[in-house]
């Protein structure tokens, strides 16, 4: 005897809106950025301005001549100009009394790295934005090279695995918690395993996007760069939440708070095990990333506890 | 009744006169960072701001790179957008530009002319704006602190006329303007909305609205960006009557006419010519009446319009002349000679004939441009003129 | 790789390039990506929804009965089989159904 569906899962409730984007659109078979997309356009609507820079969602989110790939508007610009260009479109609105939400959909390369300087300056200045983040620890677009988010120990095709070398001799820049650091009302991390932890703080940094700015880092593995299974994307996901090494937190209003409390962290090495881009990691390397993953937690859970 | 609102004549510097003009505009989103020596127009439109006798977004940015995507940004969401910089912040703004071009964005841009390289290059010279010659931005130069205020209010018309739909860049030489204090003629804010009203009568531009699945930046693959380049292309074409449509509309609206995109001051009967640009205009002037005095008939061109090009009108003036002379304030680089001597020298197919053209490069960091100086240059275009060997271009100190 | 145009193509009409999706939205063939599909076996599947929502193309369809994989878009990832709880999913190499008439 065949189930009837009851009951759509959770997360749907979160979807006030349609999803955005063409049926057909170009990112790779298993890409969680594709869901990551289309979730922040279920979530975000129709009326958010979105903008976007060279990425491997420039394909996507930009238009092609007088065509585009969904029905939200759409900015492009550089990517040092991306919280730059996102306010000055929301300072238009807020002097012309226009409703909107604007979004910056970014990659890591552009937060952390190159766009840094205007992401940080647009969050002092409190600008009325969200600036989501998708981490995918490197230059995918370009041909995976290392970001200041690519991990301690990562293989890259600028930090290569050589005889003198093994991959990415330093830890990665925790931008999340840069970002928290700037006093602004809402920040979060969020990863596509955990679809209404997600779904949550994705509607969440919209309401607080009304009053200034939101910034939503989220994990968003590459299949390609990571050399993981095209299948196994969103196990990916979990697993950096169950070992820690991505930890779901949110800091509202200056409030730290874990959001999914892990009670027994998996080592970090069931992590790495998942990705090609660990495999040459020895004994000696898993030690030193699991003791940064262990003194990063602890710093979450210190600021989390007060 | 706001004191600020009515006409009147003020002492003021170049920067204040700037910054009049962008408030008579009434621009709803202004970002700036500042740099000497533009920093006092920033601060300007900031005390207003404060004041709230401006009624605008006034962003404090972290960096010219982000005061030009915030007024690009804004632009393409509908606003009237304003910007100020000068020198280094020109250039570090310059990725941001080529988008602003590019997306047709009518922003309104003040460049305060310094020298870049060097720490020390806090001094006049128009090396700045030279870095920018080609990115598809419309290029003004005034040459007082009034023609500052004037072209402020014309540059706006300018870009955003349904025409032309192109940034626009508005020079002064840093210091030498920048500092200057000159009585000015300051407009009421009735009459600057009077003679920008027509521009409410035009169709509106495209502007990114939220909600309509709209989206701007897309420049294509292929043929898309191809048209795209061609439009931009066809639009600086239409600059140049433009700039002396508006520049005549000017002068009937507030008695202040400056020639368009050029001023040939005494130029119908002359043997020979000086060009050139800015402040060194004022003293130009001086010398050639001068040297008329005395009974050599020299004129004079002010170029004002630098982007696009003033060709045709350039070409028309020069034409049966015996012999030219062109002052630069920056280098032309690959060249061997000043930027206004190379674009000069590239009309020579429209003049129709060739006529001796000599190159002095002056003013560079804030040297004096004297009078001297300039009494070389006349008797140097004149020995040309009579047939005599001559030195192509000439450094003064 | 072709554009499927799923409303009328237009040319750019103003000075500077805006992309309306109104007049024009863009669509890949993705289902010509597939090297293999999801087939459910509904017999075991419990309509829990976890496919539903990890479909990275969001292509699996709900019609308030049973959930179906939507093949003319479904780039055969096999997220869905392998975020599957029941193992109902399985992926099938495309070359089982090349007798199939091709829908396109």
């Amino acid at each position: 005897m065949a189930a009837k569906i009851k009951k759509l899962p959770k997360v749907c409730d979160y979807f006030q809106n349609e999803d955005q984007f063409s049926s057909g659109v170009a990112y790779c078979a298993g890409c969680t950025l594709e869901l990551h997309a289309r979730m922040v356009s279920k979530i975000m609507g129709k009326e958010t301005v979105i903008v976007g820079t060279p990425s491997c969602s420039a394909p996507v989110l930009n238009g092609q001549n007088a065509a585009a790939w969904h029905k939200m508007g759409h900015y492009a610009c550089t990517m040092t100009g991306v919280a730059s260009s996102a306010t000055g479109l929301t300072r238009a609105y807020q002097k012309a009394g226009t409703d909107a939400t604007v979004v910056c959909f970014t990659g890591d390369g552009c937060a952390q790295d190159i766009g840094f300087q205007t992401l940080s300056g647009a969050a002092e200045r409190n600008e009325k934005m969200v600036y989501i983040c998708y981490d995918n620890e490197g230059y995918m677009n370009t041909g995976i090279q290392r970001s200041s988010a690519t991990p301690y120990s990562v293989a890259t095709s600028t930090t290569p695995v050589g005889k003198a070398r093994k991959g990415k001799e330093t830890g990665s820049k925790n931008l999340p918690l840069i970002m928290s650091l700037h006093d602004i009302p809402y920040v979060a991390t969020a990863t596509l395993s955990h679809l209404e932890d997600y779904a949550k703080k994705l509607t969440k940094a919209k309401e607080k996007s009304k009053e200034g700015f939101a910034y939503v880092h989220v994990f968003c593995p590459c299949l390609v760069g990571w050399k993981i299974p095209m299948d196994s994307s969103i196990q990916v996901c979990r697993a950096a939440v169950r070992t820690n090494f991505f930890p779901l937190w949110e800091c509202e209003d200056g409030k730290y708070k874990i959001t999914k409390e892990i009670n027994k962290p998996k080592p970090i090495a069931d992590l790495t095990q998942l990705m090609g881009k660990y495999n040459h990691m020895d004994e000696q390397m898993l030690a030193n990333f699991q003791q940064i993953v262990d003194r990063r937690f602890n710093v979450l859970q210190t600021l989390c506890s007060i | 009744m706001n004191a600020l609102a009515d006409k009147h004549v003020k002492v003021i510097t170049g920067n204040a006169a700037a910054a009049h003009g962008a408030r008579l505009c009434r621009p709803d989103v202004v970002a700036a960072y500042p740099i000497t020596p533009q920093s006092e127009v920033v601060e300007q439109l900031a005390k207003w701001h404060a004041d709230g006798s401006i009624d605008c977004e006034y962003v404090t940015v972290e960096g010219e790179n982000s005061a030009q995507n915030v007024v690009c940004g804004a632009s393409m969401a509908g606003s009237r957008a304003y910007t100020a910089t000068s020198s280094y912040g020109l250039v570090y703004m310059y990725d941001a530009m080529l988008n602003t071009a590019g997306y047709r964005a009518p922003v309104v841009m003040v460049n305060v002319n310094r020298e870049p390289p060097g720490i020390h290059a806090v001094c006049s010279g128009q090396q700045d704006m030279i870095c920018v010659r080609d990115s598809g931005w419309v290029q003004l130069i005034a040459e007082n602190c009034q023609e500052i205020l004037d072209l402020s209010i014309q540059a706006f018309r300018l870009a955003e006329d349904h025409g032309i739909q192109l940034p626009v860049i508005l020079n002064y030489d840093g210091y030498y303007l920048s500092y200057l204090a000159e009585a000015v003629n300051i407009p009421s804010v009735a009459e600057v909305d009077d003679y920008l009203s027509i521009l409410k009568t035009q169709p509106k531009r495209p502007t990114l609205i939220p909600g309509q699945g709209i989206g701007c930046g897309s420049h294509g693959i292929g043929p898309g960006f191809v048209e795209a380049r061609k439009k931009h292309m066809d639009a600086l074409d239409r600059v140049y009557q433009m700039v002396d449509d508006i520049d005549a509309e000017f002068d009937q609206a507030f008695g202040r006419g400056y020639g368009g995109q050029l001023e040939a001051y005494r130029c119908e009967d002359a043997d020979i010519i000086l060009v050139t640009s800015g402040s060194a205009v004022g003293t130009a002037r001086t010398v050639v009446n001068a040297r008329r005095e005395a009974g050599i008939k020299v004129g004079l061109v002010k170029i004002r319009l630098f982007r696009p090009w003033p060709i045709q009108r350039l070409a028309r003036v020069l034409k049966g002349k015996k012999a030219i002379g062109i002052l630069d304030r920056s280098l032309c680089f690959g060249w061997g000679c000043g930027p206004l001597h190379m674009e000069t020298k590239a009309i020579i197919p429209t003049i129709g004939e060739f006529i001796p053209m000599l190159g002095f490069i002056d003013g560079l960091a804030n040297m004096d441009i004297t009078k001297e100086h300039i009494d070389k240059m006349i008797d140097d275009i004149y020995s040309a003129s009579k047939g005599n060997s001559y030195q192509e271009v000439t450094w003064l100190p | 790789m072709g554009f499927i145009k799923e409303n009328e193509k237009c040319l750019c009409e103003t000075e500077a390039c805006w992309s309306y999706s109104d007049k024009l939205l863009l669509c890949l063939d993705t289902s010509s990506w597939r090297t293999q599909r999801p087939v459910v076996d509904y017999e075991t599947c419990n309509c829990c929804g976890l496919c539903f929502v990890f479909c990275p193309p969001q292509c699996i369809t709900e019609d308030g009965e049973k959930f179906t994989p939507n093949l003319d878009f479904c780039k055969g990832c096999g997220v869905c089989a392998k975020e599957c709880p029941k193992g109902a999913i399985k992926m099938i190499s495309e070359g089982e159904y090349a007798d199939e008439c091709p829908s396109r």
